[in-house]
Order: structure tokens, then C-alpha cells, then sequence
């Protein structure tokens, strides 16, 4: 049974391939990834950017560095380029005996305030040591708002698996050939999983180069993956159900799309419910998926909590497909 | 090869059937034709005898494989040409036969060997999507032979093409007849039943009405007849007399031994003309 999951594996890939719909699904995860990486300023950095003069003393420019992202310039034309550009940078230039904040504007009133504290707590000559409070961290190293969107885009990514599957029912039904492989020695298994190994290879691939364009190198893989592949399972499922009650394409990725109203839902709900309304949330396996990938790509992850997570998505997915499997069997018979 | 015993089908899992109660046998190397009109039932024997219908009663053998057990390496031994022309349209037709020989377990044919023989030569490499469809229907006839079937189901095989096209089809069912092929041909054209089967079941409203030879049945069925064309007085007239009534022989004699003949033709009955007679109703 591997050898014809593969053949109907390989011969899916071949004809994605060649159709332009699925080529700009099995893409469009990169782009969105790259266009993250290059066009939200500081995606990458939490830090403030700080842009001083090489004229300036070392001391300053040494006690700015523990704090903040320092840029050292050669000449004050230069230093007003670097501000002019598109992301938030303070420049902070010798005045007389004190010093000038040159901003361009448009930052936020945080990176103002930090420059202004930050340069005070110089000129008083503060250190982090004389600190009277105690230090407890949660531990998160990530940016919430980065590991927010690639999230984000780990769920769409599931959601394109299933449209990928769809888009290839369609395909076998306006070409007729479903009954053509059901006079075959391939068994309707080896046709389920040869499909499905397309959508969620291709799915998974895009997941990691997504998390790697991103910068999340080193994150705990095993888990990613393990999460990813569970909670393709419900995408697999929708997209087999879609595309065999689709008559074309559109219809078809129309119908799969829907499922970005549960997922949408899930992630509401895990980011903006208070703790006490959790549960109400508990239903979605998307909802457990999401919460597994943030722990992941916050580092805060141990493997109970993600197993606990694949699990209830697993045992979700699965009461879904006993519920699908007549509607799926008929379709394919 | 094929043994159906009792065989009922219904698409509503009630007493409507499409199949009701049909019983035949078809031996190694018989070509079988299953002839009647639209919704008459063939396509539903077919589709239990192939396993893409689930059978439901009766009992069905097809190359030793009992039906209702799903049995998938059966299809090693099974050919299937579909009416509709089933092939994908983003592969070419040489990648269209490859994929489908892979899926099989038994040595298979060369595919370029096959499309040449069904007059795609030259074509190896042109997408299925950009076929007409009379070349998507030998694409699908060539699927139907890559893994040497024992038995082949036919349905329709020359609907749609070109008389010179049709011919090679014919001639291609006639070559693996004589290799001991055995063949399930389902059609509702009489001259192709009557050229290639050595039998043929006539099925109407889901019930097999006769299974006979095709010359069996023009010879219980048909009657024989002569048109003359002859001369009386310098004109022309023309006469159809059966050959099997007394007064019509004497008559046939009488007008060779007095008149000029001009034309004389035997005529018999076609299987149409005796599908008609049989069920009263036509093959639309």
C-alpha cells in the first residue's frame, strides 16, 4: 500500500505543479513570511534603536549600549538619514554641555520617553545594580506580537492544507477519475493518504520555512511539528468533505475558507478571553493548537502541556472525521 | 470467468431496482454483450461486477473473486474502459498511463506501445486536457489494457469516435478475444454486439429477457427474406417474399423462370430488429 500512497502522492505534487491556483497556495506561506520579516518594522527586535555620533564619548555610547540598539554615525547628515528612514530611531547628539533627542515624529511615545529616561539615568549616572527591586521573569524571550502573527500564519498555512486537498478532489471529479483508481489494486486508503500526504507535506514544509525566514531557529522543532501535523488532521478532513461536495475550484476553496471562521474564533478567543472564560474555548481544536505553537515559539513550552494540546486536537479531529467518514466514503466510491 | 447468481440492485436501498433477479454465466475467452437501452441496467451490472457499486444481493464471481469481499489485487486481472473518458487533464497522455501503471502489481504494457496502438502516436506528450474527446476515449481504452487483463469490461468502447477509429477498437477487441481474453461488453449498438460477441444478453427495466448467439437469435427470430427486382411488360417491379412460407418459394420460382431479373438480395433480420421484436421496445 506505501508504494501507490507514494505514486498518488507524487502524481498530486506533479499536478499542482501545473495548476497555477495550488502553485500560489503552496507559496503564498513564503511570501507572507518574508513580506513579515521585511516590511513590519522591528519585527525582528524589541528593542528601542538608539542613533549617536562618533564624536560622542565612549562612556556614553558604552552606557547607552547596555539598554538600547546603538547605530554610530560619522557625521550629523548622516545620523538625520538614518532617522528619516521608515522604523523608529532616536538619535541622542552632544548639545553644549548637555544633550538634544532629535526624533523624526512618527514614533511612539514609548521610544520618546525610553530616550529621554534612558539618557536622564545616564546624566545622574544610575546603574542597573542600585536597583532596589526584586527580579522574577516569566521567561519569555520572543517578542508576543512576533510570535502572535507567525502563529497567525502557522494557522493559515493548516487552513491552505485543506484547500490544496480540495482543489485535487475537484480536480479527480471534473476529470472523472476517481472511479478510474477504484479499478486499480490502490485501495481507497492508499488514495486517502496518498492526498493527504500531499496537502500536509506541503503544509509542514511551509511551516518550517516560514518559522526559519521568520528567525525561530532555534525553537524545539520536535513539538512544532507534532503540533502541525495534529491539527492538520481537521484541515485534511475539511478539505476531503469540501472538494467532494464542490463542483470546481472556486467553490471549493470558497468552502474550505469558511473554516478560517473557527480558526479566526480560536485565536480571538485565546488572546482576548480572560483566563476564567478559557474553557468556553475548549471545543475548537484549533484553539489548543494555537495555544501549543505560542508556547512553542515562546520557548515556554514543556511536553506535557504540548502533548495535552495534540491530544485534545487529535481526539477533536477524529470525532470530526467518524462524523465526515460516510459523507467522504460515499464521495470517493 | 463471470458468475452471477440472482443478482438485485437498488440505488435507494428499497424495492426500487435497477437490477432485479439476474442470473448468467461467461466463459474464459467469450466476449459477452450486455445490450439494451438507456437505464436499462447495464451500467449497474457493470458497476457491481467492476466493484464500483456495492453489491448488495446475489452472488457474484469475477475472476474467482467473490465481489462482495474487498479484494483490491483483483483489479490485477481486470481491464475497465469507461463509457465517459476518464483521464487527468494536467498529465500527458504517455504520464496519464504511466501513473495508472504503477498503481498496478503485475507486469504492465509499454505505454507508448499502447497509444500508438490506439492511434495516439505522436501525442505521447501532449496534455490529456488539450485531447478532443474521441482521444480521450482511446486514452481511457488504452488504460484498459496496460495490465493484460484476463477479464475486460467495455462499456460503450467505440461511441463517439470515427468509422476508421471504431474499426481499430474493433479490431484491437477481436485480437484479445482470440487470445483467450474474456470480455463484458456493454453497448446499445447492435452492429458492434452483433460483430464481436458470441453472445449476447438482452436486458431491459432491470431484467435480462434472453441470452443467446447472435445467429441463434436471427435464426429463432428472424425470418428470412428476398427482394426482387425484375420486368413485366417493360416495367420495373420490385417484390419482398419470405423463404419460408410455401406460396412465396413458388413464387420466387415462378418470377426467376419467367421474367428478367434485375436485382435479387437474401435479406435477414438485424439483432435491432429482433431486440425490438423481443422487449416491444427500441434502443434509444
Amino acid at each position: 500500500m506505501l508504494k501507490n500512497v507514494f505514486k498518488i502522492f507524487s502524481r498530486d505534487l506533479k499536478i499542482a505543479r501545473r495548476d497555477s491556483m495550488a502553485l500560489v497556495i503552496m507559496i503564498m506561506p513564503v511570501l507572507l513570511a518574508v513580506g513579515l520579516v521585511f516590511f513590519v518594522p522591528g519585527l525582528n527586535d524589541t528593542t528601542v534603536n538608539i542613533a549617536l555620533l562618533d564624536s560622542d564619548t565612549s562612556e556614553h555610547v558604552a552606557y547607552l549600549d547596555q539598554f538600547a540598539k546603538i547605530e554610530v554615525f560619522g557625521g550629523e547628515n548622516e545620523l538625520m538619514d538614518r532617522v528619516a528612514k521608515r522604523d523608529d530611531v532616536a538619535a541622542i547628539i552632544p548639545d553644549g554641555n548637555g544633550y538634544e533627542i532629535i526624533l523624526q515624529g512618527n514614533e511612539p511615545e514609548m521610544v520618546e520617553n525610553y530616550a529621554k529616561a534612558l539618557n536622564a539615568l545616564y546624566e545622574i549616572g544610575a546603574t542597573k545594580e542600585e536597583t532596589t527591586a526584586a527580579m522574577y521573569s516569566f521567561g519569555h524571550t520572543v517578542s508576543p506580537v512576533k510570535t502572535m502573527l507567525v502563529n497567525m500564519l502557522i494557522s493559515m498555512i493548516i487552513m491552505l492544507s485543506g484547500m490544496l486537498i480540495a482543489i485535487s478532489i475537484v480536480g479527480e471529479k471534473s476529470d472523472n477519475t476517481i472511479n478510474a483508481v477504484n479499478v486499480t489494486p490502490a485501495s481507497q486508503t492508499a488514495f486517502v493518504l496518498g492526498k493527504s500526504m500531499m496537502g500536509g507535506l506541503i503544509a509542514l514544509l511551509s511551516i518550517i520555512a516560514s518559522l526559519i525566514i521568520t528567525g525561530y531557529y532555534d525553537i524545539n522543532w520536535f513539538m512544532i511539528i507534532l503540533v502541525g501535523l495534529s491539527s492538520m488532521l481537521l484541515s485534511l478532513i475539511v478539505g476531503f468533505v469540501q472538494g467532494l461536495a464542490s463542483d470546481d475550484v472556486i467553490e471549493a476553496a470558497a468552502n474550505v475558507k469558511m473554516i478560517i471562521i473557527p480558526i479566526a474564533g480560536s485565536i480571538a478567543g485565546y488572546e482576548l478571553l480572560a483566563d476564567k472564560w478559557q474553557w468556553t474555548m475548549y471545543w475548537s481544536p484549533f484553539y489548543w493548537a494555537y495555544k501549543a505553537n505560542m508556547l512553542v515559539l515562546s520557548k515556554t513550552a514543556d511536553w506535557p502541556t504540548v502533548l495535552l494540546c495534540t491530544g485534545m486536537v487529535l481526539v477533536l479531529s477524529l470525532a470530526v472525521y467518524f462524523f465526515s467518514r460516510p459523507k467522504i466514503r460515499e464521495g470517493l466510491s | 470467468m463471470i458468475s452471477v447468481k440472482n443478482l438485485s440492485h437498488s440505488y435507494s436501498n428499497d424495492d426500487k431496482l435497477a437490477v432485479k433477479n439476474i442470473s448468467f454465466e461467461i466463459e474464459k475467452g467469450e466476449t459477452f454483450g450486455f445490450l439494451g437501452p438507456s437505464g436499462a441496467g447495464k451500467s449497474t451490472t457493470q458497476g457491481v461486477l467492476t466493484g464500483l457499486l456495492k453489491q448488495q444481493d446475489g452472488e457474484v464471481i469475477v475472476a474467482g473473486y467473490d465481489v462482495k469481499k474487498v479484494q483490491n489485487e483483483r483489479f490485477n486481472k481486470i481491464g475497465v474502459s469507461f463509457e465517459q473518458s476518464n483521464v487527468y487533464s494536467k498529465l500527458t497522455a504517455k504520464e496519464n498511463l504511466d501513473y495508472y501503471a504503477k498503481l498496478f502489481d503485475v507486469p504492465t504494457r509499454d505505454s507508448v506501445e499502447l497509444l500508438r496502438l490506439v492511434g495516439l502516436d505522436g501525442k505521447e506528450n501532449d496534455m490529456a486536457g488539450e485531447f478532443s474527446k474521441g482521444m480521450k476515449h482511446r486514452l481511457t481504452f488504452a488504460r484498459s489494457m496496460l495490465n493484460n487483463p484476463e477479464i475486460w469490461f467495455l462499456d460503450e468502447p467505440t461511441t463517439g469516435l470515427d468509422p476508421a477509429i471504431a474499426a481499430t477498437i474493433k479490431d484491437i477487441i477481436k485480437e484479445h478475444a482470440a487470445e483467450g481474453v474474456t470480455s463484458f461488453l456493454t453497448t446499445h449498438n447492435m452492429y458492434i454486439a452483433d460483430e464481436l460477441c458470441d453472445r449476447v444478453a438482452f436486458i431491459i427495466d432491470g431484467v435480462i429477457k434472453l441470452i443467446d448467439t447472435p445467429k441463434n437469435l436471427k435464426l429463432q427470430y428472424g425470418q428470412k427474406l428476398i427482394d426482387i427486382e425484375y420486368t413485366d411488360n417493360g416495367k420495373i417491379v420490385k417484390e419482398t417474399l419470405k423463404t419460408v412460407t410455401e406460396a412465396d418459394r413458388r413464387r420466387i420460382g415462378e418470377i426467376v423462370n419467367n421474367h428478367d431479373i434485375q436485382t435479387m438480395h437474401s435479406k435477414e433480420a438485424t439483432l435491432e430488429e429482433i431486440f425490438i421484436q423481443v422487449t416491444g421496445r427500441e434502443l434509444v
